[in-house]
């Protein structure tokens, strides 16, 4: 297979100090990117800053599904006991916020559940067999030793030759790219 | 220390002199109104106390559990805590302690020790069987020997946390955080008990026909609320011209938010048990304790009571949750200052809720009694006793700070409380 057919994933580097993972990615942060990735073998206090991340999306999607519970265990409560068979029990009124709050509320924290773990499924784009990062001889060990910052190609700023010197001049040891 | 800090200690006479003035004016009222048989002024200097205790054992609490937990962010806010304790003992002993053990006051005050007090059904206290079959417990010897005890108890665990975290500041050992931590281990259990059976003895005691198991954990949670409310104002005064100018970070600002928020939740949930479990169930001898909080028994029709219990569900738990869920809402000072006084303020209308509405006999009553109104003048002796107890609180605590470093610096964990990371 020649070259110009071979799509790139990205541009990988390695680092050894965790001081040096951090401000490279300083530089990555400040220099525009916004498709990357660093990947290390322990978390990294202050990472998330000296990446420009965000705060995570998955507490909204976690709010949708709790107000989504409370509504679906108020509705639940009251079709049941008060509509399509209206029956008293102990006493109580047909359908009243009251007796029913333990399903309205165990409704909302099931649902928030599933926001959360839903939520995160889709915003990390999971489940994803595979990964153009597993083919790369020594990316177990950023699991042990390495500390690692990859440049995707999708980014618009990216461009395999200028990415290798820009990955140069930020001091990274091993430089490879990354094939699909 | 800096010059705006010790500026803020020798404040402490001030607080001191403005606590004592209001107590006294307090105590002048609760005499008053001994004469005229009216228990109202004297309620509101044993509220005025419980809010305080309430708030220093939650203080007390949080100490020992971050002791027990190694709480990395814990030291330099738990420092303040340790200022706060030492008032403990003082405030029990200037409330609750003259009012149990002065005959006149506790029987004003817990009807079940007057023999000769008239209940709604006409009989006398004495001949009550209810009050014969709790008799082991509810007995006035044993009584005052339990509110003695609490004092002891709190008096010597507080002196204790004190004790040995002040010394680390000059000798410098760390084996004094493993003495605190053993403490610690065994003072949060005891603690559990005492004031499970403070609020038992001081608060439910007030109706001695009602009872709820949930009573102690609820004063539990509110203790741990109005805590968490006070560290977050005292903070933010203390990080603008005070010890932790430039120390207090948005780190410990999430954290103490993030447990505002779970006692909120826990407060709910506690609070709507009992209530959902007596709603339930349906028995007189329980619901008569709602039942007060919520109609009239005159018209029949719902009561002041019943705004100050939807307050309570609205203002002192769906709002501070709802403000609390979100992440700026815990990190911005302004808005964590804002939820934290509404807190405060909610925990000074649930323990009016729990305390105040009591019934009181009157025959032309189409049911004999009457139920104590919320609007009247006790709500200004309330906030008056509330404002001494409180000044005197403030005073004790600068006085506190005064006495040891306002940043325990020889605290093993103090370089991880103070470069705390979210």
């Amino acid at each position: 297979m020649n070259e110009r057919n071979e799509r790139i994933y990205g541009v990988a580097c390695t680092f050894r100090k965790p001081a040096d993972v951090f401000h490279a990615a300083e530089k990555v942060r400040d220099a525009g990117w916004t498709r990357w990735d660093v990947h290390t073998p322990f978390p990294i206090h202050g990472m998330d800053q000296a990446m420009g991340l965000p705060r995570s999306k998955v507490p909204r999607l976690t709010l949708l599904g709790g107000v989504t519970g409370f509504i679906t265990g108020c509705l639940l409560t009251w079709y049941m006991n008060s509509f399509d068979y209206p029956l008293i029990v102990g006493g109580k009124p047909y359908w009243s916020a009251i007796y029913p709050f333990p399903v309205m509320y165990e409704c909302t924290i099931l649902f928030a559940a599933f926001g959360t773990f839903f939520g995160q499924f889709i915003l990390n784009r999971l489940p994803h067999h595979h990964h153009p990062l597993f083919e790369l001889p020594n990316f177990a060990r950023v699991s042990d030793d390495t500390f690692m910052v990859v440049l995707e190609a999708n980014d618009p700023k990216f461009h395999v030759d200028e990415s290798r010197n820009f990955l140069q001049s930020l001091g990274g040891q091993e430089i490879t790219v990354i094939r699909d | 220390m800096s010059d705006s800090s010790s500026n803020l200690s020798s404040k402490w006479t001030t607080f001191l002199g403005l606590g004592v003035v209001a107590l006294v004016a307090a105590w002048v009222l609760a005499f008053l109104g001994l004469g005229q048989h009216d228990h109202r002024p004297a309620l509101s200097v044993l509220l005025g106390c419980l809010f305080w205790a309430s708030l220093l054992i939650g203080m007390l609490m949080l100490t020992m559990i971050t002791r027990v937990f190694d709480a990395g962010w814990a030291p330099v806010i738990r420092r303040n805590w340790e200022f706060m304790i030492g008032a403990l003992p003082i405030v029990l002993l200037l409330g609750v302690v003259p009012l149990a053990f002065l005959p006149d006051f506790r029987h004003l005050l817990w009807e079940w020790t007057d023999a000769k007090h008239l209940l709604p059904s006409g009989h006398e206290v004495g001949h009550d069987p209810i009050l014969q079959a709790k008799s082991w417990f509810l007995n006035e010897k044993f009584f005052l020997v339990r509110i003695s005890l609490y004092v002891v108890f709190f008096g010597v665990l507080a002196w204790a946390m004190r004790r040995w975290s002040f010394k680390q500041d000059s000798d410098r050992t760390a084996g004094h955080t493993h003495t605190l931590h053993a403490f610690s281990a065994a003072g949060i259990p005891l603690s559990a008990v005492a004031l499970t059976m403070l609020a038992f003895d001081c608060l439910m005691a007030l109706s001695y026909h009602w009872f709820s198991t949930m009573y102690g954990v609820w004063f539990f949670a509110l203790s741990i609320r109005l805590a968490l409310a006070a560290t977050v104002i005292l903070t933010y005064r203390l990080s603008n011209g005070g010890w932790l100018d430039g120390i207090l970070n948005q780190a410990h600002r999430h954290v103490l938010g993030c447990l505002m928020l779970a006692f909120t939740v826990f407060w709910a949930y506690i609070s709507f048990s009992q209530y959902f479990l007596i709603y339930t169930a349906n028995i007189p001898e329980e619901t008569f304790w709602y039942n007060i909080r919520e109609f009239n028994p005159v018209t029949g029709l719902k009561s002041e009571w019943w705004g100050v219990s939807m307050y309570l569900i609205f203002g002192f738990f769906l709002l501070p949750f709802l403000a609390l869920l979100f992440y700026r809402s815990k990190i911005v000072p302004g808005r964590l200052l804002t939820i934290a006084i509404i807190i405060f303020v909610g925990g000074i209308v649930d323990l009016w809720f729990n305390a105040v509405p009591r019934q009181i006999v009157d025959k032309t009553a189409p049911e004999g009694f009457t139920v104590t109104p919320f609007l009247s003048g006790g709500l200004a002796t309330d906030l008056l006793a509330i404002a001494g107890f409180g000044a005197l609180v403030i005073g004790l605590f600068l006085r506190s700070s005064t006495k040891a470093e306002t940043i325990p610096v020889h605290d093993p964990r103090i370089l991880e409380s103070i470069n705390y990371h979210e």
